[in-house]
């Protein structure tokens, strides 16, 4: 039965769904059986976030408790989520501290931690990009020469020196760089790349219906 | 050990610092070249110069704080030029982690700048869970996935709202989004329902879009903070990414001559391996 349900679940959403797709929501009833079931999806999703803060609670309860490696981690952890979501559950009618307005305890966090932190861990990026070019982007085909001068044009492409650097060698350099390989050759592959995933997730989504891939249950 | 394999086995923590050189530099002495303005981003423009006045356009927030200095300038932008052209706004977001926050922040002081009043020029949507499900959901009643707006107000209680029941009733989309969400709203809001929409991507993303914009499903893109700079200049609102165009500049230098810098050490480092007769 909890192999069964799962895929029986599967099976019919799917079917349902792709029927569903192909008759008008508003006038057939079968059109609005997709409508239907997309707001299932979106109550189940509202519950999958909870229950997925009551797993992350008991995850790092159970390690501040055994005191494992890294306990304090997890206390900062179960502070942090907790120091956020009850004052923003709260009505604001009860206090200007409670909500998620301006002047509340979540929007003072917010603003002042995780906005600034999460800017920083994303502006590193920019190190480790500039380091890793340094060691590993060499010319050692002729492909990887042709990227390398296709990545350099671009990014000289990208910013105002650049743009009047490559003027400076023809004028119409950087309309070029737009039309032929920005609207060339990248959007050719690019074009490529987009129908080749949505056949990859048609075919994956047919497997699922069909009861063929499990592994969303965690099992092969 | 030759001198180029010592250039190549450079401490990377002199990289960092050169790094960070070039991006404090700029802000203390700034350049300001002027920008070019590609035709995507000037299509942006032109699209949403011929709304008429009154319309309605619906702004995403689909974007993370990690890439507020690509996106923020974008949707500062947008607004710009939503609300001096008159243009009613219902922002909406799709990232539960600041998306609804940020929307919050941007919108109502951009509001303010123009004097627009909440709930008559512009409506928060907020956020809702499983964007797909959003999506889809909208095209027959926005009521239906979101009852109250981001600060709980029934959105009967709106008088814009009483206006805008699905996407009937939307004239175009912005898109501001820094991940998948964008290609969804091309996927099931324009190619669906037929609601004409712009995009303003990070750089990552951007390449992927111009297959969009290519085929005529996107009026529009703006990409990275490149694209934001256009868009500032082009509605005359120099901000934050005009600023930061002279810090991208000096780290993209940065970084071109770090790789040219590699390579020649790489293939002269090799040659004097092969003179050494160590190769």
């Amino acid at each position: 039965m909890r192999r069964t349900a799962p895929v029986v679940t599967a099976f019919v959403a799917g079917v349902l769904v792709t029927i569903s797709f192909f008759f008008n929501e508003q006038k057939t009833l079968i059109g609005s059986v997709q409508t239907e079931i997309l707001n299932w999806v979106t109550i189940i999703f509202g519950f999958a976030l909870t229950l997925g803060v009551v797993s992350i609670t008991r995850v790092n309860f159970n390690k501040i408790k055994r005191r494992q490696e890294g306990w304090f981690y997890s206390l900062l952890v179960l502070v942090s989520v907790f120091i956020m979501a009850i004052p923003s559950i709260l009505s604001s009618s009860w206090s200007p501290l409670f909500g998620r307005a301006e002047g509340s305890i979540y929007d003072w966090i917010w603003v002042r931690f995780s906005e600034p932190m999460m800017a920083t861990m994303f502006a590193m990026l920019a190190f480790y990009i500039a380091s890793a070019a340094y060691r590993a982007f060499r010319a050692r085909s002729a492909e990887a020469t042709l990227l390398l001068v296709t990545a350099l044009l671009v990014m000289l492409w990208r910013i105002p020196m650049g743009e009047w650097l490559l003027k400076q060698m023809h004028t119409s350099l950087p309309d070029w760089i737009n039309v032929y390989v920005m609207n060339g050759f990248n959007l050719a592959v690019q074009r490529g790349i987009i129908i080749g995933a949505a056949l990859g997730a048609a075919s994956m989504s047919l497997r699922i219906i069909l009861g063929i891939e499990r592994t969303y249950m965690g099992k092969g | 050990m030759g001198f180029w394999d010592k250039i190549a086995a450079i401490d990377r923590r002199w990289i960092y610092l050169l790094c960070a050189i070039a991006v404090v530099i700029p802000f203390i002495v700034p350049v300001s070249l002027p920008v070019y303005t590609t035709p995507e981003t000037q299509q942006v423009y032109d699209t949403i110069e011929a709304l008429p006045d009154s319309s309605v356009v619906m702004l995403t927030y689909d974007y993370y704080p990690s890439t507020l200095a690509e996106t923020e300038p974008m949707s500062r932008a947008a607004l710009h030029h939503l609300f001096s052209k008159d243009i009613k706004v219902v922002t909406i977001s799709n990232i539960p982690l600041g998306g609804p926050t940020i929307a919050e922040r941007v919108t109502r002081d951009m509001a303010a700048r123009y004097d627009k009043e909440y709930g008559v020029d512009y409506v928060n949507l907020g956020y809702k869970a499983n964007y797909v499900a959003v999506m889809k959901g909208m095209g027959t009643a926005i009521t239906n996935i979101f009852p109250t707006d981001n600060s709980g107000t029934r959105l009967s209680e709106l008088p814009l709202m009483q206006d805008v029941k699905n996407y009937e009733d939307i004239d175009f989309i912005f898109i501001v989004a820094d991940n998948a969400t964008a290609d969804y709203w091309v996927a099931i809001v324009n190619s669906q329902y037929g609601v004409p929409m712009c995009c303003g991507a990070t750089a990552v993303m951007a390449p992927k879009m111009y297959a969009m914009v290519g085929s005529g499903q996107l009026q529009g893109l703006l990409g990275g903070m490149k694209g934001a700079a256009e868009y500032e200049q082009l509605v005359g609102h120099p901000d934050r990414a005009l600023r930061g165009m002279d810090a991208q500049s000096l780290i993209h230098l940065l970084i071109i001559a770090l790789v040219i810098l590699g390579n020649v050490g790489y293939f002269l480092g090799g040659r004097q391996r092969r003179e050494m007769g160590q190769l």
